[in-house]
């Protein structure tokens, strides 16, 4: 059997598309949102096979799926988040609830439950998630008692309470993760199984054509072949084994959304004159509002195709990338469903305009999968690890190679880019000298600028090379201005952000500091910053203009 | 039955916009799609397949990318498909063009039925097809909203003034299509986009298909264009606001005005 290979992606991606295009109107989305009710029907007829079939992207080729990689998930995570949020989210609810199957499940396992979700169209759900375990699991507290039969172990009763689950009250099979008596291990649990009730859907603020539900364990009897890999206590690892590809899903959901917004904040300044033009042509609407978000996007786009790709090479873990990328994505997206709302102005307030809808359906991207703080501080843990094994020669030595990429190909900004790893590696050294990693929020605002430079340096780097990420819509020429202007920002928020909790803390002189990161060198970057984000704008007049 | 749709891969005209300096279009960003007459002609195809077990093969010529509408067609249901793509062919002209597409189905093997949408919508000369038909000397019925065969004779309907025309021809013959204002493309599963990387699918060269160099390109065009540019845009129309009767005397007097009553 084939991998999915880049022509079959786009047909993919143009059927779903052209499916939404004819079946998925506003209004429908709107009536949905306003009565916070999840279309069943709809994903059911998504997930027809002769119709898009989606989920059989999840499901191995051998139980009749299509084995979709880390790449052809994310692309298509990316286009229901255009779609809709709460619909992309149900969806990814059963990708998710199949993942410890997918990670720990023996090979007959597998085949029984993909056979059925593939055959069936079930919808899962992924029961991790209790009231005092959110990012934290080591607290859990939902238990799977022994049922012994002649002294051998014939199944368990789970007994306790998950919240928040996605499809929680309309899923089929349920993937539950509870404490056995040889630790933490994920369970499955068929909807209907006695002692098993699902709550109210809850009423959201944002993506309400998703459910999301609670879900109650009393002695729930499963059989002892429903213990996903058949071994007690190997839960955890299975949980932890899929954040960077489950993170890399949602960045992929904070783009796609984010992308959605400012997409139509753009149509409308092209449309709308104000003092004698289009809003489009207004240096300060533009630059203020809607390039920015561009950049970022590409920025965004970019880091996680990278990310993506090295999964598909079967690197395993990419925990740190998998969460810049979220953190990073969905930052962005949110940031920019603010700004559509204000571009739009008085419209953009009301509900007969999307961006208001997606502005609080694409908060929960900064939330779900990990909160970004925690997002923060798992970066900044992971690099900071990187920071002392190397002693302080990571970032430098990945500095050294924009620098022969600016050697390369001097108009991508990877000068700027390596000025801000450079800056990065110094901080990082300075904190570890002042002891600095005891104040939390230093740590957090570390891993802010962490996300920043290494989003930036993996734009500039592609850039160098010639690269144009599958999905971006933009020419190399426009792509190199954009990274010019990311690598810029980069460098000025990485070297001003350090010197400032630095000098916060009690630490550092402020002249030492701004020679150690070599600040003059970075505001000499700045010559341009504007002539180059003019040209993007002017780039996005041309390509959106309808 | 062995059928032959030809495909052509055309940018997406409702995104394209002319550049009102240069005349020139603006291609960025705008993505490429299967020309959507042609995608009509498939899906008539296709139907005629699942009826008699015909073969379907798709033919498409076109520069290396154009093997995604080759694919596009696999996904949903054709057996094979041929790109037929040469720098020889760069610059043809729909004489050209018909030429190099008559030469491949000659070497596709024995063709009962070939069906071409009836344009595409970058060049709207509705040439090609017919040119195929001359080329090799077989019947043609043009402009058919609908195709159906039995593998001996082609029956289709056309849509003309106050009603349809039903004809038929016998076989080996060309049909191009029309398509209906409410026609909704039909798009692959994505299990069926899958199976299409299965399904076999070759480049051909000029050589590969026996054709004349000097029938080719550039020297094997007659057609000259001359200049190329958007219409002058109309001005804009005047909305007028009021009860039906207002607005029934205001159309009387522009009318009068205009002297079209009197």
């Amino acid at each position: 059997m084939p991998k999915i290979d880049v022509i079959t992606r786009n047909l993919m991606l143009d059927s779903l598309k052209h499916y939404a295009k004819d079946n998925i109107s506003f209004n429908f989305l709107r009536e949905h949102d306003a009565k916070n009710e999840m279309p069943l029907e709809l994903i059911k007829q998504m997930y027809d096979p002769k119709i898009l079939g989606l989920h059989l992207l999840l499901i191995p080729v051998e139980y009749g799926g299509l084995s979709g990689s880390t790449t052809d998930i994310y692309r298509v995570c990316e286009e229901l988040a255009r779609i809709d949020l709460g619909i992309a989210t149900s969806v990814f609810a059963t990708f998710l609830g199949s993942d410890p199957l997918n990670v720990g499940g023996m090979p007959e396992q597998k085949a029984k439950w993909f056979g059925k979700i593939a055959n069936e169209q079930l919808l899962v759900a992924y029961g991790a998630t209790e009231a005092d375990a959110g990012s934290d699991l080591v607290s859990l507290r939902t238990r799977a008692e022994h049922v012994t039969e002649n002294g051998k172990v014939t199944g368990y009763k789970i007994t306790g309470s998950k919240m928040w689950i996605s499809s929680g009250g309309v899923a089929d099979i349920y993937t539950v993760l509870a404490i056995a008596p040889g630790g933490v291990s994920w369970f499955i649990v068929e909807r209907g199984t006695p002692g098993f009730t699902q709550d109210a859907h809850e009423d959201k603020h944002g993506i309400r054509l998703s459910n999301t539900a609670g879900l109650s364990f009393d002695e729930v009897y499963v059989p002892a072949e429903n213990l996903i890999g058949l071994t007690e206590g190997q839960g955890l690892r299975q949980a932890q084994a899929v954040f960077g590809y489950t993170r890399l899903m949602v960045a992929a959901f904070g783009l796609g959304a984010g992308e959605e917004a400012v997409e139509t904040a753009i149509h409308y300044a092209q449309q709308r004159i104000q003092g004698g033009g289009p809003l489009v042509d207004k240096q300060g609407y533009m630059l203020k509002l809607i390039t920015p978000h561009y950049i970022r996007f590409e920025g965004a786009r970019a880091f996680i195709d990278f990310v993506a790709k090295q999964l598909d090479d079967n690197s395993h873990g990419l925990a740190t990338e998998g969460a810049i990328a979220k953190y990073y994505a969905t930052e962005e997206g949110n940031n920019a469903a603010e700004h559509a709302i204000q571009a739009l102005g008085g419209f953009g307030y009301t509900k007969e305009f999307s961006v208001e809808k997606i502005k609080r359906d694409v908060k929960i991207t900064c939330i779900y999968e990990g909160t970004n703080e925690i997002m923060e501080m798992t970066i900044y843990r992971g690099r900071w690890k990187e920071h002392l094994q190397t002693r302080g020669k990571y970032y430098q030595d990945w500095a050294d190679k924009l620098d022969a990429a600016h050697a390369k190909k001097s108009d991508v900004g990877a000068d700027s880019a390596a000025l801000a790893l450079r800056a990065l590696a110094k901080i990082l050294e300075e904190c570890r000298l002042q002891k600095l990693t005891r104040e939390q929020f230093v740590t957090f605002k570390l891993g802010e600028m962490i996300a920043n430079a290494e989003v930036a340096a993996v734009f500039a780097q592609k850039c160098a090379d010639g690269i144009i990420t599958e999905g971006s819509r933009f020419d190399l020429a426009a792509l190199c201005a954009m990274s010019r202007v990311l690598s810029r920002e980069a460098a000025f928020f990485v070297a001003n952000t350090g010197i400032k909790y630095i000098l916060g803390a009690g630490a550092g002189s402020a002249a030492e500091l701004n020679a150690a990161v070599s600040m003059s060198a970075i505001e000499d970057k700045m010559s341009g910053l504007i002539i180059d984000s003019d040209l993007i704008s002017a780039k996005l007049k041309e390509i959106f203009k309808k | 039955m062995n059928i032959v749709v030809c495909l052509k891969q055309v940018p997406d005209s409702t995104q394209v916009k002319v550049d009102p300096k240069t005349g020139t279009l603006i291609r960025a960003g705008v993505p490429s799609i299967l020309n959507p007459y042609d995608h009509y002609a498939l899906e008539r195809a296709l139907e005629i397949k699942a009826k008699t077990g015909a073969a379907l093969a798709v033919l498409c010529m076109g520069p290396a990318q154009a093997a995604a509408v080759i694919r596009l067609a696999l996904a949903l249901g054709a057996d094979k498909g041929v790109l037929l793509s040469d720098r020889a062919f760069a610059g043809s002209d729909t004489w050209a063009t018909s030429y190099a597409l008559s030469q491949a189905i000659k070497k596709l093997g024995k063709t009962d039925l070939i069906i071409c949408g009836q344009m595409a919508i970058d060049g709207d000369t509705a040439q090609t097809g017919p040119g195929i038909a001359f080329h090799l000397n077989i019947a043609q019925l043009t402009f058919c909203t609908a195709v159906d065969s039995d593998g001996k004779k082609v029956t289709v309907r056309k849509l003309i003034d106050g009603g349809h025309q039903t004809m038929e021809t016998a076989l080996p013959a060309l049909v191009t299509t029309t398509m209906p204002y409410d026609y909704k493309a039909r798009y692959p599963s994505f299990l069926g986009a899958f199976h299409a990387q299965e399904k076999p699918m070759q480049t051909w060269t000029a050589k590969d298909v026996d054709a004349d160099p000097k029938k080719l390109g550039l020297e094997g065009s007659p057609t000259r264009v001359g200049r190329i540019f958007p219409p002058p845009a109309r001005a804009k129309g005047e909305v007028f606001n009021g009860s039906p009767a207002e607005l029934a005397s205001k159309i009387v007097d522009i009318l009068k005005k205009e002297s079209i009553l009197k």
